[in-house]
């Protein structure tokens, strides 16, 4: 997910120090990030056009994801066993199917606009999942140190040093397949890298003249953390938030294309496997599913690249 | 740094063991074992289902006390013995050695082309920043990063397939050292597909540890002392910035060599990836636990050792 020096450079980002100054309105702060970053707009765009795919999805599909369409059938003649409509399957790309259709004769745009909320969905609940768990080992870990810290890292080092493959087969085999322990298998693989980031942030943090401060006046130790770090370890958890996204995406699309994760509703892995098998002969229901996967990745990629730059307040912009 | 590595590798081996432990614990709460299925086959006349279970599992030894079947586990890994397959009957340390090569050789060949490619192009973008065309090389490294390698796989077989009338060799994988051709032919396509994206990742490491290197007073007193360009960059500024490099890609090499899982299938090559999901499938607890340990072990290690090698070739570098 991040290189070590990335993920040291992360930690140093404490925030308290907003990416533009006091008394400017936040309107300031967008216009200045569209300027001096037009891939990070660009990738931004993606985003919400995707999280508008998303929601929107039953409006925006125009068909039903796995209603099947037919089309009359050339070698229809009375008196044969040749049926009168025959599945309207793998189709190019025509105003009635924006993106072709599928060897089950199923519209392919309608599937690349509900992949999108498979997509988001499990994407957002694994990073919640990693969030959610990894601050607060992140925070417990930073805080205390000493003997706890020690076993909590040994501990996340050997989730690091399992195969995620086998963490998510794991979890699949585990439970029913669903989507729900699919995204909390992506989450735990992403929970050991997260948790290092906030609790290099913890360490700096906890250093801060105002926690001493609270603490010489007797806070206890929860409310040490949660109230009086936490906050500070926010910038590095946005960051962590939008670049994250992007890879779980990937690693939720290869498991699909691999055939491991559930096969409703329909995602773009899948697309892309299924529509490799009659590439040669019709190549819409793969390019969709590809070129989707490849274009939400990039979208969240040049958006978390431009706000890690802009969040940084040691290469902040002037 | 004596010390140091020693500190280092005892924690390894705690990492180790949690490791060890957690695939056997993880195996065992798993419903299913590898009985059932092989059992199921089995129900004759004489044995009732149950029955048939309950000698496979006694064959297998999974009728034994759990603590037993791990001491067994953890004191035969420390003798390098990681037990038999249950499937195939064979000792999984020998299925681990057919099935590494392949692996390694893609993840090598892999990181030669990602190196290749990832190196001039970071060079001329750190040395050229902010033109058009350090844009133009950063875009295509950050899209390269977004298009999934299996994609890419797709798209180099339909391409090549229909302008170029080729397709790799239908027929079983052959040895690299037994037919060479045959070989590179299976596995160009993987490795340019793997190999781009790992590229991706280290031209942009390289033009930002470029770009830090080439504002440093030693390289401006090149510039004065009147050298050209290619002297300052190339004799100067790079051996610097490749230092970082370098331990990218120990880290990139270990990572691909364990995880290549989807470009293995998608190309019908038989290694560790296809081999550790099927072993998953029928719950072979020994190569299951085999190939686990296998990885984790070499990753944690392969770690410590990009950690030593990065203070042996940067002397700044002090470990306490």
């Amino acid at each position: 997910m991040l290189t070590g020096q990335e993920e040291a450079g992360l930690g140093v980002l404490v925030a308290g120090q907003e990416p533009y100054a006091p008394g400017q309105s936040w309107l300031t702060g967008v216009a200045r990030f569209i300027r001096h970053k037009p891939l990070g707009t660009f990738g931004i765009g993606i985003v919400l056009v995707l999280s508008l795919a998303a929601g929107a999805a039953p409006w925006l599909s125009r068909y039903d994801a796995e209603e099947k369409f037919f089309a009359a059938n050339p070698a229809y003649a009375p008196g044969t066993f040749e049926p009168e409509q025959k599945l309207d399957q793998r189709a190019g790309p025509s105003l009635k199917h924006w993106f072709g259709t599928d060897n089950f004769g199923r519209d392919n745009y309608a599937r690349v606009v509900w992949g999108a909320r498979r997509s988001l969905g499990v994407a957002l609940g694994a990073l919640l999942f990693a969030i959610i768990f990894g601050t607060s080992i992140g925070i417990v870990s930073g805080y205390y140190r000493g003997w706890l810290d020690m076993l909590l890292q040994r501990l996340m080092d050997s989730i690091q040093a399992f195969p995620a493959m086998f963490i998510l087969l794991l979890l699949v085999a585990l439970t029913e397949s669903s989507l729900v322990t699919l995204s909390m298998g992506l989450g735990f693989v992403a929970l050991a890298s997260v948790q290092r980031i906030i609790r290099s942030a913890v360490l700096t943090a906890r250093e801060e003249p105002h926690v001493e401060a609270a603490r010489a006046i007797g806070c206890s130790a929860p409310r040490l953390m949660w109230v009086h770090i936490l906050p500070n370890v926010a910038t590095p958890i946005i960051v962590v938030f939008s670049i994250g996204l992007g890879s779980i995406i990937l690693a939720e699309a290869a498991l699909a294309f691999l055939g491991l994760a559930p096969i409703e509703p329909p995602s773009w892995g899948m697309m892309l496997d299924e529509g490799r098998g009659y590439m040669t002969h019709q190549p819409s229901t793969m390019l969709a599913g590809g070129l989707a996967i490849t274009l939400t990745v990039l979208g969240f990629n040049l958006a978390g690249d431009a706000l890690r730059d802009f969040l940084d307040p040691r290469i902040r912009l002037q | 740094m004596q010390q140091y590595i020693i500190r280092r590798a005892l924690l390894n081996i705690v990492v180790i063991f949690l490791v060890i432990t957690g695939v056997f614990i993880g195996l065992r709460v798993t419903p299913g074992d590898f009985a059932v299925s092989q059992a199921a086959g089995s129900i004759t006349d004489v044995h009732s289902a149950d029955e048939a279970r309950a000698l496979v599992r006694h064959d297998l030894g999974l009728d034994r006390p759990v603590l037993e079947q791990y001491g067994d586990f953890v004191g035969g890994f420390f003798r390098g013995d990681l037990g038999t397959s249950f499937a195939t009957k064979r000792p999984v340390m020998d299925e681990l050695q057919d099935r590494l090569a392949p692996s390694v050789e893609l993840a090598i060949l892999e990181i030669i082309i990602a190196v290749v490619v990832a190196v001039p192009v970071g060079i001329l973008s750190a040395v050229r920043q902010d033109t058009w065309l350090d844009y133009i090389l950063r875009f295509f490294a950050i899209f390269w990063l977004g298009v999934p390698s299996f994609f890419v796989g797709v798209l180099l077989l339909y391409f090549l397939s229909r302008w170029a009338h080729w397709s790799p060799p239908i027929t079983d994988y052959q040895d690299f050292f037994e037919n060479p051709w045959m070989n590179l032919q299976a596995m160009v396509l993987p490795a340019v597909a793997g190999g781009l994206a790992a590229g991706a990742i280290i031209m942009r490491f390289l033009r930002s540890q470029l770009l830090e290197v080439l504002r440093q007073d030693y390289v401006r007193t090149a510039w004065a002392k009147g050298l050209r360009e290619r002297a300052v960059i190339m004799r100067h500024a790079l051996k610097n910035a490749l230092i970082p490099v370098l331990t990218v890609v120990g880290l990139l090499l270990a990572t691909v060599a364990s995880g290549n899982v989807v470009l293995e299938t998608l190309f019908n090559l038989p290694g560790l990836g296809g081999y550790a999901v099927n072993a998953i499938r029928q719950n072979d607890y020994p190569v299951v636990q085999g190939v686990v340990v296998l990885v984790a072990t070499t990753l944690v290690f392969v770690n410590l050792l990009v950690d030593v090698a990065y203070a042996w070739l940067d002397p700044r570098i002090r470990y306490g």
